[in-house]
């Protein structure tokens, strides 16, 4: 069959390019502060903030939640096309746009997320907050400490989630098109927070707690991705044309190949390593070949965040109907 | 509340104002667009006609603040009814290219080099002037030739004492066709063709790939019989988008197209097919065509035209069942392989036979209805009889453009040493470029008019500058189609730049040959508003309409009251050409057969885009972003079993080792194995169409080769056969 | 109430360009970019050819995607004809509408950054015209008019003719139909 086009738009032909690496980048960062979230009111609450005590991760792991966020924001607000506009996200509601719920749920997390941080900072620390309204806050905010881990919890699920339901509600995006596509980018995200607190935690009872739930959320994942290839293939056939660049491993989809590779196979490493890592008898202390292979397989999570991200942006807008 | 009007509020208001005239000249198009929703500024439609293509489309320009932001068709207009093809829509492209032509230039290098400096209207004129008269001195004014004579330039070359007037349009193009159509029937088919397609039963296009070859009406007339159930028998050994919309695609084998023809002559009249009562009437010469066509069965066109004898036979039975509401297209570029004129005088035996000259859906009468004409001061009788019809005994009044180039480059009979080239292209127009480079070697003067730096006009010794068709008047344009219809072309806007109108330059021209009595007028306009005061048109209204059609002026078929006047020796329709006889040429056709290609050898073929002219247009940007460069289509099997693919990058050498070389491939099953196909017109030397220059390949580089049609200099140029060689990848 | 529409009679396409050209230059297109097109489909091997000529533009659609995904409103359907237009001062850039329309029809303009596409010439609709596509279609091939009204020429078109959407299993509910026959020689 020969096609002649006259009158294509470079932006869709010969095939959509409109988001890139800065999109990707956002999806990563918003997840990876999204799961951190919830790991840190996890943190907050558990027996009582019994893992709190001595803990460094108390105070850093929340601070660090609205700076990643941020900067996840920065690299969206740099694909805005009409950058000056942006403040229109916040003068209206489009309940039917996932990307208005998304703004708006943006708007709601930083004043949870900072004021759970300013709350969540130990009162032997509190006089790091340097100012005597934050420190007086703080003391006051105390009170609302659950209440704020809750609100802190449910934001984190809902920026976790919610960029799935973004992409997976483009019938015209096969691959993204697909129900599992929200719950797979929160499993990854709350995945990227657990690791995200593994490698910040100072402690080994803390550090081993998260790596117990990373490996749940490394199982569900591993579960996850299958069958929403398995899903995908088994649709109509622009789904089973969608995941092709993944399964081709020739010369034009080598990055998709690659990708897929370290998900399927790279990433269920780390979930070994860190299987061993809790099934080893530990003194008190880690010892430094431990704490080495719990930053390896940190940084593997990570990594597959953001490759989960990257591959599915950019593989999304190869295909079509 | 009073408001004392002070002087300062005086300056105040008027510097604002000012300042907002000049800002609004400069804002853009879009907010033009949306100030004049709102109403805020108005926008003026001015009728014209397009200058794209030859077709003359009546045009609406909607010009708002000075700038032209759309073009439309004039519903009034016989040949765009309303509508603009592509190239029509894409006119402001040209009006607004940065590459135009802006000021008079003069050469200062060797010819070609393309070191031009800027020169004022004077100096240029001068030298024009004075290069001119030279020539007269020295050889004579008949050494003055003129490519193409326009209305402005034929008045001046003939008041300067030149008879030598030559028009690609006839040896290279439309001639051939013509002179059969002439010898057969007394007149020829008009430009626009008088077909009656829209009434036509089957239509059969053998020599037209209509659609690709965007000519308004006619297309509009095509789709408009496709919509009514007129079934078409298209015959091209390339599946054309006619050919997509016919019933009958004959995919025929190059240069046999007459055999075919012959052989449907030969069925139509052995199975009786032909209408008897209108030959019998209309016609001489039945029993010699009887004779000649004897031996031309379908079974021997199978063999020549490598096509089934069935499909020939029965599209001959749907042909002759359905006259005379059919409509034999006889094509328009019709110099082809050197016997084209006896290819015409067939597809004119056809139509004769079919009896559809001159009846509904076949081919109508024009209007009888004519303006006055206008008389004008008499020539001078050159001294030297003219040459530009190189001794073909049928050569038409437009000259044969390679006669003079010939007498160029030889000096016989006499020298040519002076060419005005105005509006054409004749680099890309004639074949074999060597002899035009050759030629023009030989010249003391190249004088080019033209609106954009063309290859031809960058060879220039003086380049006038006009302005494009946006911007000037023109003729009148008679129409003689169904019915008689006058035309205008005004200005919609100021000339651009130093840009002039040709007839300014003409009158210019001439005030500085002492030839200004030929332009009595002060400017064209006034000329125009005399012409239409004798032809009893009002002018006011031609201004506001555009065109004009006089009611009353059409009767296209023969009827009882209608009886057809046949302009040739006999008076009738001449199957058997007594004239053709009498000058040593076959009266009726016969077929000869052509050079056929080597194995892995092609005969190049090549034709028009639908949103180009050529290389008129290559450059413009809003037609240029939509074909940038053509390709050589090749078909797909026999590129594979050559290893070429589809997009690579090829050189083609033609069998006189000249090479061309950068041409996308488009492996294609569209096509023959024996032949490939370009669009003609890209590829351009000129560096100054920063657009067009080196984009795609140059076919008439590789039209070396060309077989003159002895009967009326037509220069077939589809002769040249081609070898194809693989670039490497980074080419 | 109107309801606007257009229907193709493939037939009728020559793929002139005209369409295409003509939209530029009444909507102030930028370069390299359009908001119509033209794709011919050949199928078939030498001599057994056939071919399809189509032209493409923003159809429209009662269910819009791009309308629905728009975070700020920017992109909406208009109530009193259907038409999918565009508040060109709410547009942020943020592509949405460019990645759920199934049908390649939005673009960023490249001046100005917001996303654009085919209205239809609603301006020209509002004064008695036809889109400029229409106008300028050389073979009478782009029919438009209102579905609810029975004389109009798409009305009568789809009467007449078996017509196909383009993606019907999106769910967009087009508003340009086609009526497309492959073209064949027999």
């Amino acid at each position: 069959m020969e096609i002649t086009i006259t009158g294509i738009n470079a932006a869709t032909f010969p095939h959509l390019h409109v988001w890139d690496w800065r999109v990707a980048m956002y999806l990563f960062l918003g997840g990876l502060s999204a799961g951190l979230a919830v790991m840190s009111s996890i943190l907050n609450v558990r027996q009582g903030g019994a893992l709190t005590v001595n803990e460094r991760a108390a105070s850093t792991a929340q601070i660090l939640v609205p700076v990643i966020l941020s900067i996840g924001m920065i690299f969206i607000f740099l694909d805005l096309e009409r950058k000056l506009n942006v403040f229109w996200f916040y003068l209206t509601f489009q309940p039917l746009s996932p990307m208005s719920w998304g703004s708006w749920g943006l708007l709601v997390f930083y004043p949870v997320s900072i004021l759970f941080a300013i709350a969540a900072v130990p009162a032997a620390n509190r006089h790091r907050l340097l100012f005597r309204q934050l420190i007086e806050l703080a003391e006051w905010l105390q009170k609302y400490r659950l209440h704020l881990a809750a609100a802190n919890f449910a934001m984190g699920i809902f920026i976790g989630v919610y960029t799935g339901v973004l992409l997976s509600s483009f019938v015209a995006r096969p691959l993204w098109n697909s129900a599992i596509l929200p719950i797979l980018f929160l499993c990854s995200a709350l995945s990227a927070g657990a690791a995200m607190m593994i490698m910040i935690s100072s402690q080994k009872k803390v550090k081993l707690f998260f790596t117990k739930i990373d490996i749940w959320l490394i199982i569900s994942e591993m579960l996850l991705l299958p069958l929403f290839f398995y899903g995908q293939y088994t649709s109509s056939y622009a789904h089973r044309e969608s995941i092709m660049p993944f399964f081709l491993f020739n010369h034009e989809y080598f990055w998709y190949g690659l990708a897929i590779l370290f998900l399927l196979v790279i990433l269920p490493c780390a979930l070994v390593i860190k299987l061993l890592e809790i099934k080893e008898e530990h003194g008190e202390t880690l010892p430094p070949d431990a704490l080495l292979k719990m930053k390896l397989s940190a940084i593997i999570v990570l990594m597959g965040g953001i490759i989960v991200r990257f591959s599915f942006i950019y593989a999304g807008q190869l295909s079509h109907l | 509340m009073t408001a004392k009007f002070s002087r300062r509020t005086f300056f105040k208001t008027s510097g604002l104002v000012s300042a907002g005239i000049a800002a609004t000249s400069m804002l853009p198009d879009k907010f033009l667009l949306w100030a004049e929703e709102k109403g805020m500024l108005q926008a003026s439609q001015i009728p014209t006609y397009c200058e794209i293509c030859f077709w003359k489309c009546g045009a609406l320009a909607k010009v708002i603040n000075g700038k032209v932001v759309k073009l439309e068709g004039n519903p009034a207009h016989p040949g765009s009814r309303g509508k603009l093809c592509g190239r029509g829509n894409g006119g402001t492209g040209l009006l607004y290219d940065p590459n135009r032509l802006k000021t008079p230039l003069i050469n200062t290098g060797t010819r070609g080099e393309g070191k031009y400096k800027k020169a004022s209207w004077d100096e240029a004129l001068n030298f024009t002037a004075e290069r001119m008269t030279k020539i007269a001195k020295k050889y004579g004014p008949e050494s003055m030739a003129i490519f193409t004579p326009t209305d402005h330039f034929l008045p001046l070359i003939s008041a300067f004492g030149s008879p030598n007037v030559g028009m690609p349009s006839f040896a290279q193009c439309r001639g051939p066709r013509d002179v059969g159509l002439e010898l057969t029937f007394g007149d020829s088919i008009g430009s626009p063709e008088r077909l009656d397609m829209l009434n036509s039963k089957v239509v059969v296009l053998l020599g037209s790939h209509l659609g690709e070859n965007m000519h308004n009406s006619q297309v509009q007339d095509f789709v408009e019989s496709i919509g009514r159930g007129a079934k078409y028998i298209v015959v091209d050994p390339r599946f054309s988008i006619a050919a997509g919309k016919a019933v009958k695609w004959l995919p025929i084998r190059p240069a046999t197209d007459m055999a075919l023809i012959l052989a449907w002559i030969h069925i139509i009249i052995s199975e009786e097919l032909y209408d008897k009562e209108y030959i019998s009437r209309y016609a001489t010469g039945l029993d010699e065509l009887r004779t000649a066509v004897r031996d031309y069965t379908p079974e021997w066109a199978a063999k020549e035209t490598d096509l089934k004898a069935a499909d020939i036979i029965e599209t001959a039975h749907m042909l002759g069942r359905r006259a005379p509401a059919v409509c034999i297209h006889p094509g328009r570029h019709a110099t082809w392989y050197g016997d084209d004129v006896q290819r015409t005088r067939a597809l004119g035996i056809l139509m004769a036979l079919l009896g559809s000259w001159g009846r509904e859906g076949g081919a109508f009468f024009a209007t009888k209805a004519s303006f006055p004409k206008v008389a004008s001061k008499p020539y001078p009788e050159p001294s030297r009889p003219a040459l530009n019809l190189g001794g073909y005994p049928f050569a038409g009044g437009e000259g044969v453009t390679q006669a003079i180039r010939t007498a160029t480059i030889t000096g016989k009979p006499y020298p040519i040493k002076g060419w005005f080239v105005s509006g054409t292209n004749l680099l890309k127009a004639l074949p074999n470029q060597k002899e035009t480079m050759e030629a023009i070697k030989q010249l003391d003067l190249l004088v080019a008019v033209d609106v954009m730096p063309f290859d031809t006009v960058m060879m220039a010794d003086v380049i006038l500058p006009e302005c494009s068709y946006l911007e000037r008047h023109d003729a009148l344009a008679v129409g003689k189609g169904k019915s008689l219809t006058v035309s205008l072309r005004q200005p919609v806007i100021e000339p651009m730049y130093e840009s002039k109108p040709a007839w300014w330059i003409a009158k210019e021209l001439s005030k500085r040959l002492g030839l200004a009595s030929y332009f009595p007028w002060n400017t064209y306009e006034d000329k125009i508003k005399s012409q239409c005061s004798l032809w009893g048109i009002n002018y006011d209204e031609l201004k506001k309409v555009g065109t004009i059609t006089i009611p009353d002026s059409s009767n296209p078929y023969i009827t009882p009251l209608n009886q057809p006047e046949f302009k040739t020796a006999s008076g009738k329709i001449e199957l058997y050409s007594h004239e053709l006889k009498e000058k040593g040429f076959d009266p009726i056709p016969v077929y000869t057969s052509h050079e056929k290609p080597e194995p892995d050898e092609f005969r190049l073929i090549y034709g028009r885009h639908a949103v180009h002219t050529f290389s008129r247009t290559t450059n413009n940007p809003e037609l240029h972003e939509l074909y940038p460069e053509n390709e050589v289509w090749i078909n797909a099997t026999k590129a594979h079993s050559l290893g070429i693919k589809n997009g690579s990058y090829v050189t083609l050498i033609n069998q006189d080792d000249v090479k061309i070389s950068h041409i996308k491939v488009k492996a294609t099953e569209r096509i023959r194995e024996d032949c490939v196909y370009m669009v003609h017109g890209f590829g351009t030397t000129s560096k100054e169409l920063k657009k067009a220059f080196a984009k795609g390949g140059d076919d008439q580089g590789l039209v070396t080769k060309y077989a003159v049609d002895p009967i009326c200099g037509g220069t077939g140029m589809r002769v040249n056969f081609v070898r194809i060689g693989k670039e490497t990848i980074n080419a | 109430m109107r309801k606007y529409a257009m229907v193709i009679d493939q037939r009728r396409c020559v793929a002139c360009m005209a369409c295409v050209v003509a939209c530029k230059k009444e909507n102030d297109v930028p370069p390299g970019q359009f908001r119509t097109r033209v794709i011919e489909k050949v199928e078939g091997v030498f001599p057994e050819v056939r071919m399809e000529l189509r032209s493409e533009l923003c159809n429209h659609c009662e269910n819009p995607p791009c309308v629905y995904n728009c975070p700020t409103g920017a992109s909406y359907k208009r109530k009193e004809d259907g038409l999918i237009l565009l508040k060109k001062y709410r547009c942020v850039g943020c592509k949405s509408c460019l990645a759920a329309c199934p049908y390649d029809a939005r673009y960023i303009n490249e001046k100005k950054g917001f996303a654009d596409k085919c209205t239809l010439c609603e301006h020209r609709i509002k004064e008695g015209k036809e889109p400029a596509c229409v106008a300028t279609c050389v073979g009478k091939s782009r029919i438009f008019g209102d579905l609810d009204d029975p004389k109009s020429p798409v009305s009568i078109a789809l009467k007449e003719n078996h017509s196909e959407v383009l993606l019907a299993g999106a769910g967009t509910k087009p508003r340009v139909h086609y009526i497309k026959i492959f073209s064949k020689p027999e």
